[in-house]
């Protein structure tokens, strides 16, 4: 089959990166990424089954895998050669329209679960995500074994799989895996806003994670006031639209969220501030505007994934400020009490929130070298979610 | 060749004439050009239809500007070779600070500000030039000082020094001879302002002495108006029987403008002049606001301080020395008594 | 013989007129037999014998007693005086205030008065830093109230300094500083730069809290000033006047100090600024060159401050003391008497060039807020009778519009900018957002310890320009920034040919233009 697959080769991660400051194109060619025909992976044991992806996203931690900039830390938890895409919709042999949760979990390494009905996400101990007899690999997408979304074939574990429901498109149903992220980094600002006498979060970033995050805050915490820090003029248009209070340009942000509380300054700090904060862009830049923007004892959630900063961070200790990183989904506390698996929190909210606004275009696998440009250039280009679509290469070989 | 056939001169005169001019002529043509073709305010303005421009008064003739002798460039080189030097001498030692000037701003403002006499206390021979460099326009440049002849004037070259340096005249301390004090009114006729000291010589022991009515008679005499003015620290950089001066801070601040009253005798406006320059020295030790109840009250400090004698008076002189924002910048090195 | 204002008809042969840019000017050429250009009087000749003037004016007042009969010892005296929004550009030392101020406190010694207080009547305006108030009532002054605490800043946040005096038959509630409330006798100093100042404004507004100030600062009432240079035709003053009554009957005794400038605005050698550009000579042209172009080198901030330290020559050419509408009444006539010029008609267009420098950004930067305020606040209502710009006509302005804003001096501005203007540019629904930042408790905080205006003042200079929103048809704002001036609400133009084209579909191809050529001051009389 034809795929995209990323090898190990240091000498073209550096290439890479060299020549992303530059263009992305050059990056991409020049990278570790290449579009090879491959044969398609093996079903390692019985409760997995074959899905051929209908959209498959390109996600930030792609980008920067192919881009030469994915933070070394990696290294021991994905395996090489793998085929990246994680955010997948697609068919199983059996028929069914499926959405792939893509963490490889206890259930699919074949481990006891950490706790009943555990969602592969869940458990405090990641032993799992390297041990055999799968390849090291924290999900699909980043493991040799399993294959990965930006091929025509790849291969799941029955916990993996979450059915579509009809009345959910392909479109909606590609954002699945990213809403979930968002509703995730939605929910732990919970406990800094339930029961709190006007609560207001803010959020920085409104690429796809920023304005999925967005959505959960409407949909779950109820009576938020939702400020937005957005760049791009398509950014803000979405983020009013998916329930924002009020989106301003990052450099008022700070303003914005004193207004709204209504506290001092004191130096570039403010002296109270939001309850929580969610940072969708990661730099050191956007970490160190969400220490100064959150109040004392309130919370701050990495969204975006951040590599290696340079942060200040007295401000953190003396206003004893949380700072917690928001990977990945699994099961969920409500604030109502009750639990729910995120992913059908987040199929809930694709259609309810009509999330396919945010996919912008889509490309043939073989055009993948503007389809990452295009994705590189997001904002700019007033696009949000790119993603790979092929299901015309489904069809010709139907 | 017969001389007649020789071209003819004029014509050829005329070609060289204008070959030699044709480069400036260029140039000329050329500037002429980007003026024209800028306009406004390159080129002098046009004026419109119908409207009429006031024409500049003449300069010529009976209305020929000579005040340029009494300013800039003349002053300049007389200041270069003489008031620089006293300038600078007398910042180094004085390090003067002014107020009070802006009292002076309406009459400065007129047309043609009219000569002052200005009425300082007197503690040292540093006050002369300490005036020279506090007074202000327009009455610096015309500023004439009285300086005691007794002591500035005993030789010619003391003499000399002195009229060019600071402009001074000479004053007899103790008894003012009718010829004196008709060439010192001449000279306010003439649009000089005077220095004048009324206490006469300086102070022998720190405080004041009695006011004299030189400065009051003259200001009556001539219309001139006469400005209190209270120097501060100059006895203590300088005063009477130092043997040289020490560096250090003066104080100068400046009075309103007197003239007397309608009916008004010479002392009585003297004693005028002199409360005024004790209430601007309770200014200067404390503020404007104390001053003026002080003088509202009758209780502004005396300039002859305490009515007493021996070691209190320079007691009392050396408390209010200590606590006076001018005078000596170190403070004196404590001397103790020798006991044995 | 100073010339009084007139109004110069264009011809071919007008040489370009002179237009204010901020902290620059440049030459237009306005169109032939279709325009007008305004030019204010000649300043008028300054009282020689200012000092003798004050004390005949406190000795013999208009409607009163004489200054040395009110006063008593033992009794509390209050001398309040206009903070450093006044004058424009600022004076030359001495100040008209530390005169007077030194005259009446000649006065109060005289009579053994020991209780006195000097305040500066800022209402909601920034506090003044020290070397301003120096420069306003000179060090002597200064130096002897202001370490005793007895020489500070109007605080209309401090609710144990405002004293409530009643309400005015409209329902306006007057709230004034409490020692001016309270004291024996209030003496005000002010300057009457123009017409709007003075009178019962001076102590109703320049003493007041928010309380008082929104029953007048609003938009309503500035719709129906027509306009605030018209004591007569001006909610703004029957309102201030109707707030006086209440002060009177509630026993506060006002001696009024109005004192009048003459409009010598530019010293040497920058007087070619209000000289008529047919009459500049050749000085003249070369200093107009010379500070044109090295002022399009020079980086902004600099050039900001070279500006706000240029001392105005002008002074005073009238003083009068006592009952605050008799005092009024003639200080009025001064003002007309210098600033008045006689206009016939409307026109179509009305065009002006917008300086440096308004009475909120002195020693500050003039932010686009404050460029509306300036324009459409200040000098569009420079008329008496009718505006100079017909109903539906375009307004035209010439100034950098740089959305920079003064950290210090205006925090709510920027937040004004940010907030509010990118919703709405309505008056009317401006004012709905007014509460929130009038109440903000940061915003309190910067005015009362730091040196910024008050949260709510951003909307009082959106107000001052509501008259001028509702009746002209088109803003134009001419070599502005343009995501700045199109956050006004108003329509860049880069040039004043390409502002005209602008303007045409709205006044057509050949519309008649006024060109007002201020500063220096002037107000028309527009029949």
């Amino acid at each position: 089959m034809r795929a995209l697959q990323v090898r190990r080769n240091p000498g073209r991660f550096g290439l890479a990166r060299l020549a992303a400051g530059i263009d992305t194109r050059a990056a991409v060619r020049m990278g570790p990424l290449e579009y090879v025909r491959i044969d398609p992976p093996d079903l390692p044991g019985p409760d997995w089954h074959r899905v051929r992806p209908r959209l498959t996203g390109i996600c930030g931690s792609d980008l920067a895998t192919v881009e030469g900039h994915a933070a070394p830390y990696f290294d021991d938890w994905v395996s090489f050669p793998f085929v990246p895409g994680h955010e997948i919709v697609g068919d199983t042999d059996d028929g069914r329209r499926v959405v792939i949760e893509p963490v490889l979990g206890h259930a699919a390494r074949g481990c006891p679960l950490p706790f009943p009905d555990a969602a592969p996400g869940d458990g405090d101990d990641y032993a799992h995500l390297v041990r055999p007899p799968l390849e090291p690999g924290i999900q699909i997408g980043f493991c040799a074994s399993t294959g990965g979304g930006w091929a025509s074939e790849l291969v799941a574990h029955a916990s993996q799989l979450h059915t579509v429901p009809d009345h959910v498109t392909d479109e909606q149903a590609v954002m699945v895996e990213p809403a979930a992220g968002g509703i995730h980094a939605a929910l732990m600002c919970a406990t800094k806003v339930v029961g709190v006498d006007a609560p207001v979060v803010a959020v920085l970033g409104a690429g796809t994670m920023g304005l999925c995050a967005v959505a959960g805050l409407r949909r779950y915490l109820h009576g938020v006031r939702i400020i937005v820090g957005a760049r791009y003029p398509v950014q803000q248009r979405l983020a009013k639209a998916l329930g924002a209070d009020e989106v301003v340009d990052p450099a008022e942000l700070p303003r914005a969220v004193r207004r709204a509380v209504g506290c001092h300054m004191v130096g570039d700090h403010l002296s109270g501030g939001a309850h929580a904060t969610i940072d969708a862009v990661g730099s050191s830049a956007s970490i160190g505007t969400s220490l100064r923007i959150t109040r004392p004892r309130g919370r701050v959630v990495l969204l975006g994934m951040p590599a290696e900063v340079r942060l200040e961070l007295t401000g953190l200790w003396h206003r004893e400020t949380e700072l917690v990183g928001a990977y990945t989904y699994g099961t969920e506390t409500l604030p109502d009490g009750s639990r729910a698996r995120t992913f059908d929190l987040a199929l809930d909210t694709v259609a309810s929130c009509e999330l396919q606004r945010l996919v912008s275009a889509t490309y043939p696998l073989a055009d993948h070298v503007e389809a990452l440009r295009h994705a590189a250039a997001a904002g700019r280009r007033g696009a949000v979610k790119i993603a790979f679509d092929l299901r015309s290469s489904q069809e010709a070989r139907r | 060749m017969a001389r007649d056939d020789r071209p003819n001169t004029g014509a050829a005169s005329l070609r060289r004439l204008t070959r030699a001019v044709a480069p400036a002529e260029r140039i000329a043509t050329t500037v002429g050009r980007l003026a024209g073709s800028r306009g406004f305010p390159y080129r002098a303005p046009t004026i419109p239809v119908g409207v009429e421009v006031p024409k500049e008064a003449s300069r010529l003739g009976a209305d020929f500007d000579t005040d340029f002798a009494r300013r800039a460039p003349a002053k300049a080189a007389r200041s270069v070779i003489t008031n620089g030097p006293v300038r600078l001498m007398v910042k180094a030692l004085a390090d003067p600070q002014i107020f009070g000037v802006d009292r002076l701003d309406d009459l400065a403002r007129r047309e043609e500000p009219p000569p002052l006499i200005f009425a300082p206390n007197h503690h040292s021979h540093l006050d002369t030039p300490l005036m020279t460099v506090a007074v202000p326009e327009p009455w610096r440049s015309s500023l004439v000082v009285a300086a005691a002849a007794d002591y500035f004037f005993t030789s010619r070259v003391k003499g000399t020094a002195a009229a060019l340096a600071l402009n001074a005249f000479p004053i007899d301390r103790e008894v003012t001879s009718r010829a004196s004090s008709d060439r010192i009114r001449a000279l306010v006729d003439d649009g000089w302002s005077l220095v004048i000291y009324p206490e006469g010589g300086r102070s022998p022991d720190g405080w004041g002495q009695a006011w004299k009515g030189g400065a009051a008679y003259l200001s009556s005499r001539t219309g001139a108006p006469v400005v209190p003015v209270f120097i501060d620290g100059t006895g203590a950089i300088y005063g009477k029987g130092s043997k040289r001066p020490r560096p250090g801070r003066t104080r100068v601040v400046f009075g309103h403008p007197l003239t007397p009253l309608e009916g008004e005798s010479t002392r009585r406006f003297s004693a005028r002049i002199e409360a005024a320059v004790a209430q601007l020295a309770d200014e200067s030790a404390h503020d404007f606001w104390t001053a003026r109840r002080n003088a509202a009250r009758g209780a502004t400090p005396s300039l002859t301080g305490p009515d007493v004698t021996g070691w209190r008076r320079q007691w009392a002189l050396s408390e209010q020395r200590r606590s006076s924002q001018a005078g000596l910048r170190r403070r004196q090195k404590r001397r103790w008594p020798r006991l044995d | 013989m100073p010339r009084p204002g007139f109004v110069h008809h264009v011809d071919r042969s007008t040489p370009p007129t002179l237009f204010w840019r901020g902290e620059g000017f440049s030459l237009e050429r306005l169109p032939a037999d279709r325009s007008r250009i305004i030019y204010a009087p000649e300043p008028l000749p300054a009282i020689d014998d200012i000092d003798g003037s004050i004390r005949h004016a406190l000795e013999h007042p208009i409607d009163d007693d004489p200054l040395s009969s009110k006063m008593f010892p033992g009794m509390k005296l209050t001398i309040a005086f206009d903070d450093v929004s006044l004058p424009l550009p600022k004076m030359r030392r001495p100040d008209i205030r530390q005169r007077i101020i030194e005259a009446v406190l000649d006065t109060a010694a005289a009579a053994g008065v020991d209780d006195v207080h000097i305040i500066a009547a800022l209402a909601l305006h920034r506090r003044m830093t020290e070397a301003e108030l120096r420069h306003a009532v000179g060090d002597r002054v200064y130096d002897a109230f202001a370490p005793r605490g007895l020489l500070y800043q109007h605080d209309a946040e401090d609710p144990d300094a405002l004293a409530y005096l009643g309400t005015t038959p409209h329902g306006e509630e007057v709230e004034i500083n409490k020692r001016a409330a309270e004291s024996d006798l209030l003496v005000y100093v002010n300057i009457n730069l123009v017409a709007m100042d003075g009178g019962w404004k001076s102590t109703a507004t320049g003493l007041a809290s928010y309380r008082s100030l929104r029953h007048h600062h609003n938009v309503h009432t500035m719709q129906h000033s027509r306009s605030f240079m018209d004591q007569h035709r001006s909610e703004l003053h029957k309102s201030n006047w109707r707030m006086g009554k209440v002060l009177v009957d509630s026993g506060v005794k006002v001696f009024q100090i109005e004192t009048t400038l003459n409009t010598d605005t530019f010293p040497q050698p920058f007087d070619f600024l209000s000289k008529r550009e047919w009459e500049w000579s050749a000085r003249d042209r070369a200093a107009f060159v010379a500070s044109s172009k090295s002022l399009a080198r020079t980086p902004v901030r600099l050039a900001r401050k070279i500006f706000h330290s240029i001392e105005a020559p002008h002074q005073m050419t009238s003083v009068q003391a006592g009952a605050v509408e008799a005092v009024h009444r003639v200080t009025t006539e001064h003002v007309y008497r210098q600033q008045l010029v006689e206009v016939q008609g409307q026109t179509d267009i009305l065009t002006m060039g917008i300086p440096y420098i308004c009475p909120y950004n002195v020693h500050s930067i003039m932010n686009p807020i404050l460029v509306m305020c300036t324009g459409l606040g200040y000098f569009f209502n420079l008329y008496r009778n009718k505006p100079l710009v017909r109903e539906g006509g375009v307004i035209i302005m010439t100034h950098p519009t740089l959305p920079d804003f003064h950290p210090v001096h205006h925090p709510s501005y920027i937040d004004f900018y940010e907030q509010v203007l990118s919703q709405t540019t309505d008056p009317k629904e401006v004012e709905k957002y007014e509460r929130r930042f009038a109440e903000d408790d940061w915003y309190r905080h910067l005015y009362r310890t730091s040196y910024a205006y008050h949260g709510v003042h951003p909307f009082y200079m959106w107000y001052w320009g509501s008259h001028a929103m509702q009746h002209a048809g088109r803003v134009i704002i001419v070599g502005g920034d343009t995501a700045a001036v199109r956050r006004l609400g108003f329509t860049p133009a880069s040039t004043m040919s390409d502002a005209f084209e602008l303007a045409s579909d709205v006044v057509g191809r050949s519309p008649t233009i006024t060109h007002l050529h201020t500063p220096p001051l002037m107000v028309a009389d527009v029949s």
